[in-house]
């Protein structure tokens, strides 16, 4: 049929990215939000696809501009933003100053999305609420994050958290890591939470998610409306059937280290030179494991021979003890071709545990845009990674990393509101900007 | 303070018991979902949330694998409980795939479709099924059309199978999870499924918000791979800068000053604080003010001396309380704290049932249930569940007939032939035994 075969085809396809338009490139949205992680990652996911994000900050900047890892800063500016800022418009303005406040109002006129997190009726009580920047946009799309939501039991407790803390509503911190064993009191045998902050991703996941099914359904009806999120709500969704098979059975989840409860083998194995995945846990892909690794002998044995059999507890740890016992002999590489180079039936899935360190030598990636090397013109070179979609008709793309609190009021004062140079000096002194 | 009057009028506003007189943002929206397991079906789940059609589409017989993916081998009216979180509101039709018949269906439904998603190695629905994205955009050119992928559909590693602890584990998410020196963790959910397909709803919406401006339809891909490395926050920026590698230090938090898990009398607490006037209030919470100018100011500590005092008061103080009791003093004082709650802590939650985020229904066939809720709330065009999934192929007549006009000699003979199917006598696949016919519609 078609000339080129479909690999080259979407590869090249894909490899146009800044000769084809933005998804968003109509939307403005304003992000007033402070030090609140999820929110910031909804602006930045929705800059991705080319909204026009103007970050509002208090003159001064962020506090989360200062969040970073082992005290490091890139010219004067923390990881977490430097990662996350991405083609955002940072301005400053004191919204609290009766002239920023009218500024605030004229911005917002012209936004289609605002983002706020300073919880539960504090804008509202400064008539600066959902119900307040609605009667001057009726079609705006006002978007709350904050710990426990704007209404519920909760919602008038402390708004502010952290990753952890998400993590730890959410559920997911309660199964994951490893299991008590026995008398042995490991300092690692604990609730044990996902490494990076997967709450905040979550709830930045669920806000675009929500601002883009918003911005659809106004599309056709006209009409605005208001978004309550919170990063523990947005990781519960990903919890499975854990709640319903507590409503079912009575059992709760517990935390059972790399073993499964639902499919097995699917685990960590340790291998001559560290770790690896390893998975084949319906029939056919078990037996396809049992070949590869020369087992044939485990393909009948009762304890293994059904996928029930070999999620029962007992049988994973027999099953893992015999994994290991061929696989401690060979690196991961060595594994990995072994399990490429099968052609018989069914599947087996493989892969090295890696360091990001390892992740980032994967040529792989590389190819594929996933990293960049990124040329900043004003933080130097940066390793990135960039946007998890590609789309044909309109990629998203990174276009700079972060900007410093206010690099762009010029830009965006003169654009939006008009104001002059004369203007920004006055505001400027008033400290209003 | 936080203002009642204002929390009543957000319960007012998104009202759980008005949520099915409200409209659906995605009403009108088809989606045509051939794929199986989490990844594909997830992303189809999450726009039926938002009153999208979706019609899942599975082999005749025993149906996605799901079905049996049962913990600990239990199964719940004849399925895997499992099965559920990913498959709500969703239309079940059982097509043979491998028979040129079968795909002649599918692609009638996809020109009627505006969504199509699949998640097979890449290139397999073009070459091997006459259903790529080239091929279904010259039947339906406005078609937005998803592939979900492990390693993605090009480079060197894209045939490469995947799942979504693999994915855990190349992207490096396993190994900056848990505790130096110890194995790496294997993160207690299918992470990169349930959030790579989060991800993939995402462009979905934005293809879709672009096609309401111009009428185009695109190509999307998305590897559950790149979604976790894209989680992660700054790491790579980190490597790229400083060259070092990033340490696990266990339920530590490498950027909020204070931040840990504590054992307390009814199980364990996260307390946070990240900003002075945070650890101020946890301090006094503790009774340890002083330790703010005694100890926190001095700058003849190291800042880690200092973190540990503070960790070594809190432990013994935390023992002492229950996880209720220091969540409603870091609302009283001012610092973070959180319970790791569990199943029944979830279930049992109040805040949560009014918030519809732990959600309960009554289904046609599996009766009461009770699941994880919409995550965002929408006041205008709240997410909803409506139904469970259903048992392999339930709603083959009604899809048939209502999209495609076949008639019930048609279907009969499509049966017939094994082109399409229904459930087996097998677990996972056929319904609840006690089920006779309700809920099914023609």
């Amino acid at each position: 049929m078609e000339e080129k075969s479909w690999e080259d085809w979407i590869r090249e396809e894909e490899g146009r990215v800044f000769e084809k338009p933005e998804a968003l490139e109509d939307v403005t949205v304003i992000d007033i939000s402070t030090s609140h992680a999820g929110a910031f990652i909804c602006s930045t996911f929705l800059a991705e696809f080319g909204a026009k994000v103007i970050k509002i900050e208090p003159p001064g900047g962020d506090r989360g501009r200062r969040w970073s890892a082992e005290s490091f800063y890139h010219r004067g500016c923390g990881l977490f933003y430097l990662s996350e800022g991405r083609n955002k418009y940072f301005i400053t303005l004191n919204h609290n100053t009766p002239e920023g406040r009218e500024i605030l109002l004229s911005l917002v006129k012209k936004a289609d999305v605002f983002i706020e997190s300073f919880g539960p009726g504090y804008l509202d009580s400064m008539d600066l609420g959902f119900s307040k920047l609605s009667s001057i946009n009726p079609s705006l799309i006002y978007v709350a994050y904050s710990k426990y939501g704007h209404y519920g039991p909760k919602a008038s407790g402390n708004p502010r958290s952290y990753d952890a803390s998400d993590q730890a509503l959410s559920g997911l911190l309660y199964v994951t890591g490893e299991p008590e064993e026995g008398d042995k009191q490991l300092e690692s045998a604990v609730p044990t939470r996902t490494g990076s902050w997967i709450s905040s991703y979550a709830g930045g996941a669920w806000g675009t998610f929500s601002v883009i099914s918003a911005l659809h359904y106004r599309f056709l009806s006209g009409r605005g409306q208001m978004i309550d999120i919170t990063n523990s709500e947005a990781l519960m969704r990903f919890m499975e059937y854990t709640v319903l098979w507590y409503h079912v059975s009575g059992r709760i989840r517990e935390r059972i280290g790399y073993y499964d409860l639902a499919v097995f083998p699917y685990t960590f194995i340790r291998v001559k030179d560290g770790y690896a995945f390893i998975a084949g846990y319906t029939d056919p892909n078990f037996k396809a494991l049992c070949r590869i690794m020369e087992r044939e002998d485990l393909i009948d044995d009762p304890r293994f021979s059904t996928m029930d059999a070999r999620t029962q507890p007992e049988n994973e740890e027999a099953l893992h003890r015999e994994i290991e016992k061929w696989s401690i002999n060979y690196t991961s590489d060595e594994i990995l071709e072994k399990v490429l180079s099968y052609k018989g039936e069914g599947i087996v899935v493989f892969g090295r545990v890696n360091e990001p360190q390892d992740t980032l030598k994967e040529p792989h990636w590389w190819e594929r845009g996933t990293f960049r090397k990124f040329n900043d013109s004003h933080y130097g070179e940066l390793i990135l990674q960039m946007p998890p979609w590609k789309m044909t008709e309109t990629p998203p793309r990174v276009k700079w990393a972060c900007r410093p609190a206010g690099f762009h009021n010029e830009l965006i004062y003169k654009r939006y509101l008009g104001f002059g140079s004369e203007k920004l000096r006055e505001l400027r002194t008033k400290g209003i900007i | 303070m936080v203002s009642e009057k204002y929390i009543e009028r957000m319960q007012e506003l998104f009202d759980i018991k008005k949520v099915f007189s409200k409209p659906e943002a995605l009403k009108g929206i088809r989606v045509l979902d051939i794929s199986m397991i989490i990844f594909g079906p997830a992303t189809a789940d999450f726009l039926g949330e938002m009153g999208a059609e979706v019609i899942k589409v599975e082999m005749p017989g025993r149906g996605d694998v799901m079905r049996n993916v049962a913990p600990q081998g239990y199964y719940w009216k004849n399925v895997s409980p499992a099965f559920f979180a990913q498959n709500h509101n969703k239309f079940h039709i059982a097509v043979d795939l491998h028979n040129p018949e079968g795909r002649e269906i599918i692609r009638r439904l996809a020109a009627r479709s505006d969504v199509f998603i699949e998640n097979y190695r890449p290139g397999t629905t073009e070459r091997k099924w006459q259903l790529g994205y080239r091929q279904l955009r010259e039947i339906n050119p406005s078609i937005i059309y998803v592939s979900n992928t492990g390693y993605g559909q090009w480079g060197p590693y894209a045939s490469r199978p995947s799942y979504d602890a693999l994915a855990q584990a190349v992207s490096g998410m396993s190994l900056i999870t848990g505790f130096e020196g110890r194995p790496p963790v294997k993160i207690g959910i299918y992470l990169g499924n349930y959030f790579g397909a989060c991800l993939s709803a995402v462009a979905v919406l934005a293809a879709l918000y672009w096609r309401d401006k111009t009428g185009k339809g695109q190509y999307i891909e998305h590897s559950q791979c790149e979604a976790l490395i894209r989680a992660m926050e700054w790491t790579w920026a980190y490597i790229g800068l400083t060259g070092k590698r990033r340490r696990r230090i266990g339920n530590r938090d490498h950027v909020i000053t204070f931040s840990d898990l504590f054992r307390c009398r009814d199980g364990f607490v996260v307390i946070e604080a990240d900003t002075d006037d945070e650890l101020v209030a946890l301090l006094r919470a503790t009774g340890n003010e002083h330790l703010y100018t005694n100890l926190w100011l001095r700058d003849d500590f190291s800042k880690e001396d200092k973190i540990k005092h503070i960790h070594d008061i809190i432990s013994r103080w935390a023992l002492k309380f229950t996880r209720s009791e220091i969540e409603e003093e870091s609302n009283r004082f001012g610092f973070v704290c959180a319970p790791v709650q569990n199943a029944r802590d979830h279930y049992e939650n109040q805040h949560l049932r009014v918030r519809g985020s732990v959600w309960e229904m009554h289904d046609p066939v599996y009766g009461h249930m009770i699941e994880y809720g919409p995550a965002p709330k929408l006041s205008e065009t709240p997410g909803r569940f409506i139904w469970a999934g259903k048992p392999v192929g339930f709603h083959n007549e009604y899809v048939l007939s209502s999209i495609l006009g076949l008639d019930s000699a048609e279907i009969k003979a499509l049966a017939e032939r094994g082109i399409i199917g229904k459930w087996i006598e097998r677990k996972g696949s056929k319904p609840p035994d006690d089920w006779y016919d309700e809920g099914v519609i023609y």
